[in-house]
This record gives structure tokens, sequence and C-alpha cells, in this order.
């Protein structure tokens, strides 16, 4: 099963990983709801929607 | 009967057996004096699994210490004081992750859902060779109210099949508001 990094490295494969330490953060609070994205503020790609990410 | 002292020196006011105890509240500590304020040691030995480049709040679950029972282990696995001050606080993160892929592993203490020092992840390095496990440090000094505030300790780890090996927040008061 792909995870969310997964998911969104398959929707956007440029992404680097310097990127997930400086304007995206994936984040799970260990309370059963799973990862989600905490943050998103990559200058030129869109945030994912659900639509886009369950489509993986 | 309040306690004087005349001009001549004499004390009255102090019945037999000496000063009576006094309720000394931190705030009212003289400077360099270290008070009982709370203190805590929480930690967690078995592998808690995660996902690579998810930042994820790390399951504290055993408790060597808790002097004023203000650690939660068993559901939030948080620090909710209710003595308002400044605490100083230790941690670290062991991540592992399979076959030498290991990246990255960073901790992270969170006040309130957010990071204390915005921006600044603390611990986080990049391996060159290969490595299964990486130890992940950091110490703060964070400001609580003593009333809502909270913090929790996060951790991070970037390799293949990745988890928190083992992990460790300690903290006191330092200083009272």
């Amino acid at each position: 099963m792909m995870t969310l990094f997964d998911k969104v490295m398959a929707l956007y494969p440029e992404l680097q990983q310097q990127d997930f330490m400086t304007v995206i953060t994936l984040q799970n609070d260990s309370d059963g709801n799973g990862d989600y994205i905490a943050k998103w503020e990559h200058p030129t790609l869109a945030r994912p929607t659900e639509e886009q990410l369950n489509g993986r | 009967m309040p306690i004087t002292i005349n001009g001549s020196g004499t004390v009255t006011g102090i019945t037999a057996g000496g000063l009576p105890d006094a309720i000394i509240t931190q705030p009212e500590l003289a400077a360099g004096v270290a008070g009982t304020g709370p203190a805590f040691s929480a930690s967690r030995s078995a592998t808690q699994s995660v996902t690579s480049n998810t930042i994820t709040k790390v399951q504290l679950v055993d408790e060597q210490f808790d002097t004023n029972n203000a650690f939660d282990n068993a559901t939030n696995y948080r620090f909710t004081t209710t003595v308002a001050g400044y605490y100083q606080f230790s941690y670290a993160v062991k991540g592992v992750a399979t076959g030498g892929t290991l990246q990255a592993v960073n901790s992270q203490l969170y006040k309130n859902g957010s990071e204390v020092i915005g921006g600044f992840v603390t611990g986080s390095f990049l391996y060159q060779t290969v490595v299964s496990e990486a130890n992940s440090t950091g110490s703060i000094l964070v400001y609580l109210n003593g009333s809502t505030d909270y913090v929790e300790l996060y951790g991070k780890v970037i390799g293949t099949s990745p988890s928190f090996g083992s992990a460790f927040l300690t903290g006191f008061l330092a200083r009272a508001a």
C-alpha cells in the first residue's frame, strides 16, 4: 500500500528531499488518523487534492 | 500574632518550637534557590513503525518518574503542567531503517501542536555511508503557561521500512514564571 509520501512523489516526481525539509511537511500525530499534509508551501507545485492523492 | 523586631533587637511573635511552617510558592523563592517544581522522564524502548519522510509524534509509553503526574503516557503522550514557568527539555530519537538505507533522522519538540522554533529542525543529519540506525538529540528551554500549554516529542526518519528504535523526553521547571 502506498504511503502518503509515495503518493506525493508519484504525483510530483520532481520533488527533492530538500523540499520535505523546508516547504512540505507530512505529519502523523499517532492518533490513529494516519499521515496528512501539515504544510505545503512549495513555490511552484500546488498542494495535492484528496482526489489526486486518492487516485494513486 | 505577627512576628516583630523592635529597635532593641527583641523578637516577639514566635511561639515555642520556632517558626511555623510556611508555604512558599515558586514565585516567592529568592534568586538562586531551586524549588520542587515539576519534573518528569518519559521514554519508549519498543519499536514504533513510522512512514518515511513523515514527522511523527513519538509514543512515549514508559515513565521513569513524573513528580506532578503531568505527563500523559497513555493517550496523547504529552506534558501538560499546572505550574507556569520556563522548562528545560532534553530529548532523543533513534531512527532505524533496514539494509543500511537510513538517510536522515531528526527530532523536534512541539508546543501546542507546532514546532517550538518554527522552521528549525534539530538533530537532523544526512549520512553518506551505509547506516541502519542513528540518534538525533536536542534540548531546549520553553515557557509553559501552566494551564493550556503542552509539549510533545516528534521525530522523522528517512529510509526504507523506517521506525523509531527508542526515544526519550525529560523535563523540569528551571524557573518559575
